[in-house]
């Protein structure tokens, strides 16, 4: 009983504070309602005894990442008529639209009662078991995130690394190139 | 869990030893060009030598290895090696193509090729990855450099355009494919293509009919693989990103990211998808169809060249996909051999237009009125490739559509080979309407001019692949048609 009363507040939650991330015109309100939803999302998370990703959605999702968001956002500090007017409207409805289905599409699948509930063995979700499969069954696509963050890393260092005084390009004859 | 097991473990190591070679030299180049340690005119002679030893190693690894590492989730199978062949040889005509664009920068030059060497190897595990998770991180691997590539003259404002578009979509199209992925995991509880495969099949069997949600599954991988490959109606970025990219870097991105991509493609559909064909077959087919529409119909009217090739791409991609309805191990030799001959036709033609724009700084379509007087064995360079990718015998583009048709004719697709061969024609005309421009222009134009060396060295091996390729296909589709045999489950 509690715990359906739990999910329906979480789960109510999460839905009202997703849509306004996107109806909202103010960017750090948009920001703060994202936070909102990761930790309801967080709570049903722990209701589906995923208490590693629960937390994690929270110290990383709700945390880190949602305050580097806050920190773009108010650095680039955009005002309302810097928004600029909705050049393609016709795009708006055609996103509704497709939303519209992706949501007809999932209710189908979870209404059409073909999902059944899946019994979990002991310790799901726990760190013990997360770390296992994550240093076992996945061990190399594990190692290569850690490339992956080199690379990525390296990129960012490449195109953000401070303009030298000499970087103009030596610009070939006319100016129609793209690589001028 | 499996006990550690040493033996295991070297050999698991030494089947990626290919991509631990080039990723410690990518690192050394980038890490050396950071640190402004080296001459950075010689990063380009470096990366050249880096991708021969990576070849070196690669095949050492294919004939002393078994080919499978990791528990499986990276092979080196013969489809392996046919695809790391590809790219890399993708890679070493890119870097030497990009010697006058690298020397003409003023600043970064080293990290550039380092920039390269680390895409080249997210694509070299992306064709060896079997199972979802890894694929995907080397998708990743293989793009994020890619964004700073195409934004690397950061100065000019296509560029940066460029870059920021390709980071945009690209990070877009990365999310809608894990969100397939997602869902086949959730329906298989397993990433292994063959588990998936088998999971489906079981499901099949019990029920009568597909587990819900496979459809929604293999649409959004379809459509994330889409993005990847330019495939219509996923190709929006691609005119743009093509236009503004340092050319160089738009012919890697237009050979060896889908070569690698269309690898990764042939082994989540192939092998993972194969029992659910009847969903997504017909769904590759209509892409298929409507790339090769949209791609020639809008190439028509571009009065860029490098935005011309951008939808002739489209185009390309489009054929290569009518191979892949016909699900078995023919059909997917013909999308290689189609990916070699690709390879070296779009490669050679980036490279004409590398080598023009570096003498002229024109992109313009009518520029090249009357090249083959100016520089006549650019013009007939140029002319080859685009008679490849129109596909005129005896070139290997002709070949290439050959293959690609009759695979699907054998599985009774009449109707797209008939929308493929009406669109080639329709290629035909605006490949040929620059042949023309080039041999027959309107008003003469004066003053010549040479071709750099190494560019003439990437055109000439290039033009060597088409005609080679084109005239004496038969070792070249053997060697394709076992690896293609040896990865395609008997139907």
């Amino acid at each position: 009983m509690a715990d359906q009363f739990i999910f329906w507040v979480a789960a109510i939650v999460a839905i009202i504070a997703a849509i306004r991330v996107v109806i909202l015109k103010n960017a750090v309100l948009s920001v703060l309602h994202l936070i909102v939803t990761l930790i309801a999302l967080a709570v049903l998370f722990l209701q589906l005894s995923a208490e590693f990703i629960a937390a994690l959605q929270i110290i990383v999702y709700a945390g880190a990442i949602m305050v580097l968001f806050l920190f773009i956002v108010m650095l680039l500090n955009l005002r309302k008529d810097e928004f600029g007017r909705d050049q393609l409207p016709w795009l708006r409805l055609l996103g509704t639209l497709a939303g519209a289905a992706f949501l007809a599409e999932l209710i189908s699948l979870i209404g059409g009662g073909r999902v059944m509930a899946a019994t979990v063995p002991d310790g799901f979700g726990s760190v013990r078991s997360i770390g296992i499969a994550l240093f076992g069954e996945y061990m190399f696509p594990f190692e290569l995130t850690s490339l992956l963050l080199v690379a990525a890393v390296l990129a960012a260092v490449v195109v953000a690394r401070r303009k030298s005084s000499n970087e103009v390009d030596a610009a070939p004859p006319a100016g129609s190139e793209g690589e001028a | 869990m499996t006990p550690f097991n040493l033996t295991q473990f070297y050999a698991d190591w030494a089947t990626i030893l290919p991509e631990c070679f080039l990723l410690l030299w990518a690192c050394v180049i980038t890490g050396a060009a950071v640190l402004g340690r080296t001459d950075e005119s010689k990063s380009g002679t470096f990366a050249i030598w880096t991708i021969i030893g990576t070849l070196a190693t690669a095949v050492w690894v294919a004939v002393t290895q078994d080919g499978a590492a990791f528990g499986g989730t990276f092979v080196f199978d013969r489809l392996a090696v046919v695809f790391k062949e590809v790219i890399l040889a993708g890679v070493i005509l890119t870097a030497a193509a990009s010697v006058g664009t690298v020397s003409r920068l003023r600043a970064h030059r080293g990290e550039y090729y380092g920039m390269i060497l680390f895409s080249a190897v997210g694509m070299m595990l992306m064709v060896s990855a079997t199972e979802l998770l890894t694929l995907y991180i080397a998708l990743e691997l293989s793009t994020v450099t890619l964004f700073v590539l195409a934004a690397y003259h950061k100065t000019n404002r296509k560029s940066a355009e460029a870059g920021l578009k390709y980071v945009i979509l690209g990070g877009i199209s990365s999310a809608i494919l894990l969100y397939g992925v997602a869902i086949l995991y959730g329906l298989t509880g397993t990433t292994e293509l063959a588990r998936i495969s088998q999971g489906i099949q079981r499901q099949f069997m019990a029920s009568g009919s597909f587990p819900p949600g496979l459809a929604l599954a293999l649409l959004l991988i379809l459509a994330g693989f889409g993005f990847k490959l330019a495939l219509a109606p996923f190709h929006m970025w691609a005119p743009d990103v093509y236009e503004g990219a340092p050319t160089p870097i738009t012919a890697f991105l237009s050979v060896a990211s889908k070569a690698a991509a269309l690898a990764a493609f042939l082994r989540v559909f192939f092998v993972g998808g194969q029992p659910a064909q009847l969903i997504w077959i017909q769904a590759i087919a209509a892409l298929a169809a409507l790339a090769m529409i949209v791609g020639n119909a809008t190439a028509i009217v571009q009065t860029n060249i490098k935005r011309m090739l951008a939808y002739s791409s489209v185009a390309q991609i489009g054929y290569m996909l009518v191979g892949a309805v016909a699900l078995d191990p023919w059909g997917a030799t013909s999308i290689s051999y189609y990916a070699m001959a690709y390879l070296f036709a779009n490669m050679g033609a980036f490279v004409c237009v590398i080598a023009f724009a570096e003498r002229t700084g024109s992109e313009e379509i009518s520029d090249f009125s009357g090249l083959s007087r100016r520089s006549p064995i650019l013009a007939g360079f140029f002319a080859l490739f685009l008679l490849s990718l129109a596909g005129v015998p005896p070139t290997a583009g002709f070949l290439a559509k050959y293959y690609v048709f009759a695979a699907a004719i054998q599985k009774g697709y009449l109707w797209l080979v008939l929308v493929g061969v009406a669109t080639s024609v329709v290629a035909l005309y605006y490949y040929a309407t620059v042949i023309m421009k080039m041999y027959f222009p309107a008003e003469q134009t004066e003053g010549g001019f040479p071709v750099a060396r190494t560019l003439t060295i990437v055109l000439a091996v290039s033009a060597l692949g088409v005609l080679l390729l084109g005239i004496l296909p038969g070792p070249v589709v053997d060697w394709i048609k076992a690896a293609a045999q040896s990865f395609v489950p008997p139907t």
